[in-house]
């Protein structure tokens, strides 16, 4: 009987921590976006995109989830709920994208354009085109929204674009191959994919104030929601590394093999991770280290989570 | 659906070429290396699928024996660079990153770039009509590329190092000048502007086209009979395209895959059957030489090719001279 009501309770405990809700994968290589049941890693749909979608950005009424599909030169409209497409508006190169957080800007990376594009949310006008070489890959704003920086992959630099006067103000090496940037305690960190770990940068005038060693080819870095753990995906090495967001010091690393690349949080904690080259999304428990593969399409790169599903 | 051939891409750039480049130096060019990899794997398939098949009908129903075929070594190494090697990785670079910029910049100008699922929106999502569609927009395209490099003498002059080969096999289908693969790829870029062609979205049907049109070469005799040879190209039907009296501006069968074009326009020969191959007025070189010999005669021709006709003493460089076989 006892052991009968334990396995109960183990039964209970696990449903009420599986996540549930919806993940949108998207597939750059199947020119696609899986949309997986969170609670047991089905796929649900599969929604056709035009050629090569990479990065995706939530609308600021929460009513949208903005696809960039770079190789298709179009923005695909989802309803972050059903999946369903809203529509598909041209655009050059839509590599990378992002909304400021006061919800005016929206910043486009066009990485094999060579160019960033902000936008006017209000009227989804073009504002100013900054030509910056090369390779704009990945962004992160001040929390103010007065600026963005944008890392330049092709050329070894950080880009730094004022967005009240529209203007660069400085373009500076801050690390080889840099990818992912966040905005964390006053500082810009970068990754760095072409070393092994992040560039502390001063998001004043771009100097390099210290180096961290998360693992080689760090390539993205997220913060979770609590804001108590920093993780970094090193592509080179095959880990996540979590850190210490204070102290930058590493408290974990764990294996991910398969090219980490994005990550997504989910309400009980989990980290839903796409693998490049695996065709899979790994889940992953950061408190016991366990991992969960689901299957989607070619070469997974952004992943946005709807826990609540609505 | 898992994609063996995509898992096995990625784990080459997981565990082989991202170290390297991370080595080097070079980790901007991982996405292109991965696109590389997806390319070879596939061609390494290709290589196998068509040796498997193509090599069993060669020695049942040869065209033609030689006492010796050192000749056709030269095309298994063609084979290999055009489907494994380096060039897949120029086009890749080269090509695909261009027509992306060039795309862009036409949208950037008011012109969105049109696609086939843009005028024809059920395609999307549905990968085998979609594709049939591209094929059959893409092999049309080729059919007036192909004509064309008949037509014009310097481009002869460069394509002619295709027909040079007298002992045609399966692996004489990436027999090609260099000059005269880049100027496909930028014809290819074209046309996919033009229609927007999908970068390594049908790899496995794109497999299917590569095979048929290496065993459109095939030392074999098949046919695929009355109907089916008006279907699909056949060994048959190509093999007279690489026949002695139809190099240059003479040819017919232009087709690569389908023989529509042929028929719509008035360049099909269905009547001549399993003739002798090869290009009379080609130099020794240019049929029997190393790829290095190979290539070079190929740009001596078209510099040749390339001066007026009026200062030449020569006969069109497209015309034929009857000289040795003529089973024909």
């Amino acid at each position: 009987m006892t052991r009968i009501l334990a396995a109960a309770f183990l039964l209970i405990s696990a449903a009420a921590a599986q996540a549930h809700g919806v993940a949108f994968v998207i597939n750059s290589g199947s020119a696609s976006v899986s949309i997986l049941d969170m609670s047991t890693g089905a796929e649900l749909r599969r929604i056709p995109a035009l050629r090569e979608p990479h990065h995706w950005a939530l609308s600021p009424d929460g009513k949208s989830l903005i696809i960039g599909d770079s190789a298709g030169n179009q923005l695909l409209f989802l309803d972050p709920a059903t999946g369903d497409v809203q529509r598909r508006v041209p655009c050059a190169d839509p590599y990378q994208l992002g909304f400021s957080p006061n919800g005016k800007f929206l910043v486009v990376n066009g990485l094999a354009r060579n160019q960033v594009d902000v936008y006017d949310v209000a009227t989804y006008t073009l504002i100013k085109r900054f030509p910056l070489s090369s390779m704009p890959s990945h962004m992160a704003y001040a929390p103010d929204s007065s600026m963005v920086y944008v890392s330049l992959q092709g050329t070894d630099k950080l880009a730094a674009i004022d967005l009240i006067r529209m203007a660069v103000v400085w373009v500076q090496p801050t690390g080889k191959t840099p990818a992912g940037v966040l905005w964390l305690n006053g500082r810009v960190l970068v990754a760095n994919m072409g070393e092994d770990g992040l560039s502390v940068v001063d998001p004043v005038d771009g100097h390099v104030e210290r180096r961290v060693h998360t693992g080689r080819g760090a390539h993205q870095l997220f913060l979770s929601p609590d804001g108590h753990t920093l993780y970094v995906n090193n592509r080179v090495e095959g880990t996540t590394a979590a850190l210490d967001p204070a102290t930058l010091e590493i408290r974990r690393t764990y294996a991910i093999s398969g090219g980490p690349d994005d990550i997504s949080f989910a309400p009980n904690g989990d980290l839903w991770i796409t693998q490049r080259f695996a065709e899979k999304v790994a889940v992953l428990d950061p408190r016991t280290g366990v991992l969960t593969h689901y299957q989607v399409g070619r070469s997974p790169h952004g992943i946005f989570l709807n826990a609540s599903g609505e | 659906m898992i994609d063996p051939f995509d898992l096995t891409a990625g784990w080459i750039e997981e565990h082989a070429l991202i170290p390297l480049l991370y080595r080097f130096d070079m980790m901007e060019w991982e996405d292109v290396a991965y696109g590389w990899a997806l390319v070879a794997v596939y061609g390494v398939v290709q290589v196998f699928l068509t040796l498997a098949i193509c090599l069993p009908l060669e020695r049942w129903r040869p065209v033609e024996r030689w006492p010796d075929n050192r000749a056709v070594a030269v095309d298994v190494f063609y084979t290999l660079l055009s489907r494994i090697g380096i060039l897949p990785l120029v086009t890749f670079v080269l090509f695909y990153k261009l027509q992306v910029m060039l795309s862009g910049w036409l949208t950037d100008h008011g012109y969105v770039p049109p696609t086939l699922e843009g005028f024809f929106p059920f395609l999307l999502g549905r990968p085998v009509p979609t594709f049939l569609l591209y094929v059959i927009i893409l092999d049309f395209s080729d059919y007036w590329r192909h004509r064309f490099s008949h037509v014009f003498r310097w481009w002869w002059a460069l394509h002619s190092l295709h027909h040079a080969q007298r002992q045609m096999t399966f692996w004489s289908d990436d027999r090609n000048h260099l000059l005269d693969d880049i100027i496909a790829s930028l014809w290819f870029l074209v046309v996919g502007l033009l229609i927007g062609v999908p970068p390594l979205q049908f790899p496995v049907l794109v497999l299917v086209l590569r095979f048929l049109e290496s065993l459109s070469h095939a030392n074999a005799r098949v046919s695929f009979g009355w109907l089916g040879e008006r279907l699909l190209i056949s060994p048959r039907f190509h093999r007279a395209h690489h026949g002695i009296l139809a190099a240059g501006e003479r040819s017919c069968n232009y087709g690569a895959v389908l023989p529509w074009w042929d028929m719509m326009f008035g360049t099909a020969d269905f009547g001549r059957a399993y003739v002798e191959t090869g290009d009379p007025s080609a130099s020794e070189a240019l049929v029997t030489g190393s790829y290095i010999a190979q290539q070079w005669a190929g740009l001596k021709r078209f510099a040749g090719a390339l001066v007026p006709r009026s200062v030449r003493s020569h006969d069109r460089p497209g015309a034929v001279r009857l000289v040795g076989r003529t089973r024909e």
